[in-house]
């Protein structure tokens, strides 16, 4: 008999372990699983902590009679005092209607749109798509701004008159003008982008032959709509809800322009003198964000049914509307963008040139020697002629100080985040199977689904402590700019690695070609422009950023914080002016990265 | 079930971390003994660690009780020998302090020419500026070493009674105020802001007393009690004995018609005023702040109030906001500093015509340069030149009077606007705070009261535009 020999346990331990540490997606899922739940819950520890400590000089010292120490009074108070409707659930209430009807409009608006650039033969597609993005690339606040501009009036909101009001005496309803619909509307718009690029990319690629059959068996076309194209972009509108709810929940400035309340708003103004229980707001705020995760856990498991369905059949057939239908949708739309699009542009310009903030004097008149230049080349500090000591735009050390430090930053977020999120999407792809894999996909989505205000607070808490205060720095905003932004990246990066199939990288493997050059050579160059499109977003993301950073830094800091301060004190010359400078800066790195890569953001859809 | 284990593990760290730091509570916050001492009872600690003999102070304290002592001359010459080639952070609610360093360093320089020192002004928004000192007070040299400060409630609840605040008068302030640092209790202000209530005179509506802003269908313009709290503390101001009679006695003087309009408020009001403990007038300050909160249509800052007044669509329009907004107006075919009026400027006027709240200085009590902050805070406090980055403007007074001697000398504010914008001819700090019925802030009394009639004030309902 030949004797068996015993396997030597520890080699094969070793081995093992030498096995697993060989394949680089590992390491990425152990490194990142780590590092992102630590900045992922580590904020989310502060803020909760920040709920039980008695704060000096707020209702917490009042009530317990103490001036440090834990206590869960903030909880009892929020809940239970006479100010809970007020405080708590009339702001609850407002902010999730808002968040509900802000994705109606943006699935609606965003997703006909899509279906008209990717499903008929409407005109103009190509000026259509690239101009339909241009409320997503502004700061969402100052499209509320141009409608506080446009449509108030000193007989209904009580102010001076709007543009309206003044030239036209139209008045519109004061629900038109301040609450809930303007700001829903305004939200809606903004993130109808994000509807048209999520749903057309399903237009765009979906089987046409399932539609065809239909037709064939002379199914009538309302239920061809209802029961085989809509079913199938079924999945773009849950990732489309699940990133707009989030994000409209944690919405701070457009709910402050708009005049309503909202957990955001109500977050800010009882910081000072509720401050435990602002930060159980923010917490309200997160648990939405966890719910949204798991919506989200459960949109992709009814995702599988759909994906095994499409087969491309490449016979993409375009619904004809008819040879004056397609020129009078295309104009239609021309019109509608340019409210949305063109018209803020025009009027953040013409801001720069009217002698005190929103006079147009000059329209009423009609003499344009009512227009300045002084917003532009005021070269000193002057209080008078309403420049409240501000140097003209171009020489305004604060805006061109802050655009530069908005610039470093939006590229920092942008390498970074784009970086890990590729590396995440990747390695995730590859272990598409681990439970770990799913937790760090998971932990690294969960911060884009926290409203931006509750994670910029929670970020504030954890940074500023006797160890480490690194408030008004570029790296706190860095460190919260990567960790929010992450997912836009990591989503695009692993929706494109799924679709590379194994074999590819496995070729590489036999011939022994290492994993960098796997990467470079294989991986990347095949899906290019989703990855890109994971560094674009965030860039452009951060460049117009308000709600994360507002807590984090001083205004003058970075563009956002300068703009907003300068809305809030009503220069609007200044802050029209710096977004021009945003939009013409989003612009060119958008062209420049166009035309270097090929990708854009709405490339693949309509923009191409 | 992966989503499960998530939720788990995230709530098991959350529930964990929570309930460990709860643990070590008791560990952790031992010096100030149980720290179970009402809040009331800080000021009394704080004064009498101020009032302890020079000779036993140390630190921060030691260095501001020998700087009560020096001349602005004598206090240069110790900021120099200490910022020289350094960096000094300041923090602040007004960006003007970035306009008076460079000044401040000026000066240092025309005593030595070889001196040189950076710096750095940083203006928070949203109330941050309290997290940020506090943050900063926990280590043991902070980055900042003064700050310019506004909001005397907050500053006295959060910042003088947890003695993360030093207060330093100045010598030259305190002989110019016929006071010293011994005997002057309070904080240091750098000046007094006024917000003024104004009205657009383009239509037909009259605004001449203080009841007319809460009168039926009036709604003031204003920033609102929650963004800009020391708004909030104007109104807490109207309950003290002395304001309530002011309003009560501006109540006196309305017709029988609208003083049948608010009666019923005011004794509706008897009741709360009772229970908050506050006197003989106190129903009147009530039913006035109540009908303001009521009433008023809140804005985002005074920036856009102003733009909205003196545009000539806004007929019959009025607001309370700062004053001196006026000077930054551009006249053209339809905005005018006249088509505005200031109401304590009308003839008939009666009544509160504004309030005014202070921007204080204080040094950090772990100043990384006590001494420049020291003759900083002197620089701008004793001398034209460090108080003209606020002072060339109208509406903000400077608390030493010799400056703001210089300073109307100088700018001639009370004649801004001549004959032609009569709204911008200043009255100047006595006349608003005498005849012109300002309402001025008082740090200890909005401490107070601000659980008592600040939470009273929280659960008023206010108004939206439309209903």
């Amino acid at each position: 008999m030949q004797a068996i020999a015993k396997p030597d346990k520890s080699a094969i331990f070793k081995n093992k372990v030498k096995t697993w540490f060989s394949q680089p997606q590992n390491i990425i899922l152990l490194l990142f699983g780590i590092v992102l739940t630590f900045s992922t819950v580590a904020p989310i520890i502060a803020i909760v902590k920040d709920t039980f400590s008695i704060h000096p000089g707020t209702i917490d010292q009042h009530l317990t009679k103490k001036v440090s120490g834990y206590t869960i009074v903030n909880y009892i108070d929020l809940f239970t005092s006479r100010l809970a409707r007020a405080n708590l659930w009339t702001p609850l209430l407002n902010t999730v209607i808002l968040s509900v009807l802000t994705c109606i409009i943006s699935i609606l608006f965003g997703g006909l749109f899509a279906f008209l650039v990717t499903r008929t033969d409407m005109k103009f597609k190509k000026y259509l798509s690239s101009i339909f993005i241009f409320p997503y690339i502004m700061p969402q606040w100052t499209l509320a701004v141009v409608w506080q501009h446009m449509f108030y009036s000193n007989k209904v909101t009580g102010t001076s008159d709007g543009l309206l009001a003044a030239i036209f005496h139209v008045y519109f309803p004061n629900w038109w003008c301040q609450g809930v619909f303007p700001s829903a509307m305004v939200l809606g718009l903004h993130y109808a982008p994000f509807a048209y690029i999520l749903i057309g990319g399903i237009f765009k690629n979906m089987d046409a032959n399932l539609e065809e059959a239909a037709t064939i068996l002379d199914t009538p076309k309302w239920k061809i709509m209802f029961k085989v194209t809509l079913p199938m972009i079924k999945p773009a509108i849950l990732s489309t809800i699940l990133l707009v709810f989030g994000s409209a929940m944690g919405s701070y400035p457009v709910p402050h322009y708009l005049n309503l309340t909202t957990l955001s708003t109500k977050y800010i103004s009882m910081n000072s003198t509720y401050t435990g229980e602002a930060s159980i707001l923010a917490i309200i705020m997160m648990v939405f964000g966890v719910l949204i995760l798991g919506m989200n856990q459960m949109s992709l498991k009814s995702r599988k049914n759909y994906t095994t369905v499409t087969g491309k059949s490449g016979q993409l057939t375009k619904l004809t509307i008819g040879k004056m239908g397609k020129y009078i949708v295309g104009i239609v739309f021309i019109l509608i963008t340019f409210f949305t699009s063109i018209w803020p542009i025009v009027l953040f310009a013409l801001e720069t040139f009217l002698p005190n903030p929103g006079d147009y004097s000059f329209l009423y008149t009609g003499n344009l020697a009512h227009l300045t230049t002084k917003w532009w080349v005021t070269n000193e500090n002057v209080t008078e002629n309403g420049m409240y000591g501000q140097s003209g735009i171009l020489y305004n050390n604060t805006i061109w100080h802050a655009f530069f430090g908005t610039l470093f930053l939006a590229v920092v977020c942008a390498l970074i985040a784009g970086t890990i999120g590729t590396l995440i999407g990747y390695a995730v792809a590859k272990k598409r199977r681990s439970k770990w894999a799913n937790y760090v996909n998971n932990v690294a989505f969960l911060p884009y689904l926290m409203p931006s205000i509750a994670v910029g607070a929670a970020f504030f808490i954890l940074f500023s402590n006797e160890h480490i205060n690194l408030f008004n720095t570029y790296t706190l905003l860095i460190i919260a700019g990567v960790v929010k932004y992450i997912p836009f990246a990591s989503r695009s990066s692993l929706n494109s690695m799924l679709q590379i199939s194994n074999e590819l990288e496995e070729a590489a493997v036999i011939m022994d070609t290492p994993w960098i050059k796997r990467m470079t050579r294989i991986i990347i160059p095949i899906q290019k422009s989703s990855i890109i499109s994971g560094y674009l977003l965030p860039f452009m993301t951060c460049l117009r950023e308000l709600s994360l950073f507002l807590l984090l830094c001083t205004q003058g800091f970075i563009l956002s914080t300068t703009l907003d301060y300068f809305d809030e004190m009503g220069l609007y010359a200044f802050s029209s002016a710096i977004n021009l400078i945003l939009i013409v800066t989003i612009l060119v790195f958008n062209t420049l990265v166009n035309k270097l890569t090929g990708a854009s953001l709405d490339s693949g859809i309509g923009g191409k | 079930m992966k989503k499960k284990v998530l939720s788990a593990i995230l709530t098991f760290t959350m529930v964990v971390t929570a309930l460990a730091g709860c643990g070590n509570t008791a560990a952790n916050t031992a010096p100030a003994g149980d720290q179970a001492a009402p809040a009331a009872d800080a000021p009394a600690d704080t004064a009498a660690d101020s009032a302890a003999p020079a000779a036993e102070l140390t630190g921060i304290d030691a260095i501001i009780a020998e700087a009560e002592t020096m001349t602005m001359e004598e206090l240069a010459a110790k900021a120099i020998e200490e910022s020289n080639g350094k960096t000094f952070y300041g923090v602040g609610n007004s960006s003007r302090g970035k306009s008076a360093l460079p000044l401040f360093i000026e000066y240092l320089q025309s005593i030595d020419s070889s001196y040189s020192m950076e710096f750095e002004w940083q203006q928070p928004k949203n109330n941050k500026i309290f997290e940020q000192l506090t943050s900063d007070s926990l280590k043991s040299e902070g980055t900042f070493a003064m700050t310019l400060i506004q909001d005397g409630n907050q500053i006295q609840s959060k910042m003088v009674d947890t003695d993360i605040l030093k207060t330093f008068i100045p010598k030259e302030w305190a002989e110019a105020n016929n006071t010293s640092a011994d005997s002057y209790e309070g904080f240091l202000p750098l000046q007094t802001l006024n917000k003024v209530f104004m009205y657009n005179s383009t239509g037909s509506a009259t605004y001449n007393n203080c009841w007319d802003f809460v009168y039926d269908g009036a709604h003031p313009l204003f920033m609102g009690v929650d963004s800009e709290i020391v708004g909030k503390n104007f109104l807490m101001m109207l309950t003290e004995d002395k304001y309530a009679t002011w309003l009560k006695e501006a109540y006196d003087k309305l017709d029988d018609t609208k003083k049948a309009y608010f009666e019923p408020t005011i004794k509706a009001m008897q009741a709360d005023a009772n229970d908050l403990g506050l006197g003989a007038n106190g129903a009147y300050a009530l039913a006035w702040i109540k009908l303001w909160v009521n009433s008023y249509n809140e804005q985002t800052d005074d920036g856009p109030i102003c733009n909205t007044l003196v545009d000539a669509s806004a007929k019959d329009q009025a607001g309370l906001l700062v004053y001196s907004k006026l000077r930054s107006v551009e006249e053209s075919a339809t905005v005018s500093v006249n088509n505005i009026k200031v109401a304590a400027y009308e003839d008939g006027y009666t009544g509160i015509g504004g309030y005014g709240y202070c921007h204080y200085l204080f040094l950090t009590k772990n100043s990384p340069l006590p001494w420049t902050s020291c003759a900083f805070i002197a620089f701008m406090t004793c001398t034209e030149q460090g108080f003209e980055a606020w002072g060339k403007d109208m509406g903000g007074y400077s608390s030493n009077p010799k400056v703001a001697e210089e300073i109307e000398a100088t700018f001639h504010h009370s004649q801004g606007g001549g004959d032609e914008f009569p709204a911008k001819n200043d009255r100047g700090y006595d006349w608003w705070t005498t005849n012109g019925e300002l309402i001025l802030e008082d740090p200890v009394y909005c401490s107070e009261v601000s659980f008592s009639v600040g939470s009273w004030i929280d659960v008023l309902d206010h108004y939206t535009p439309g209903e």
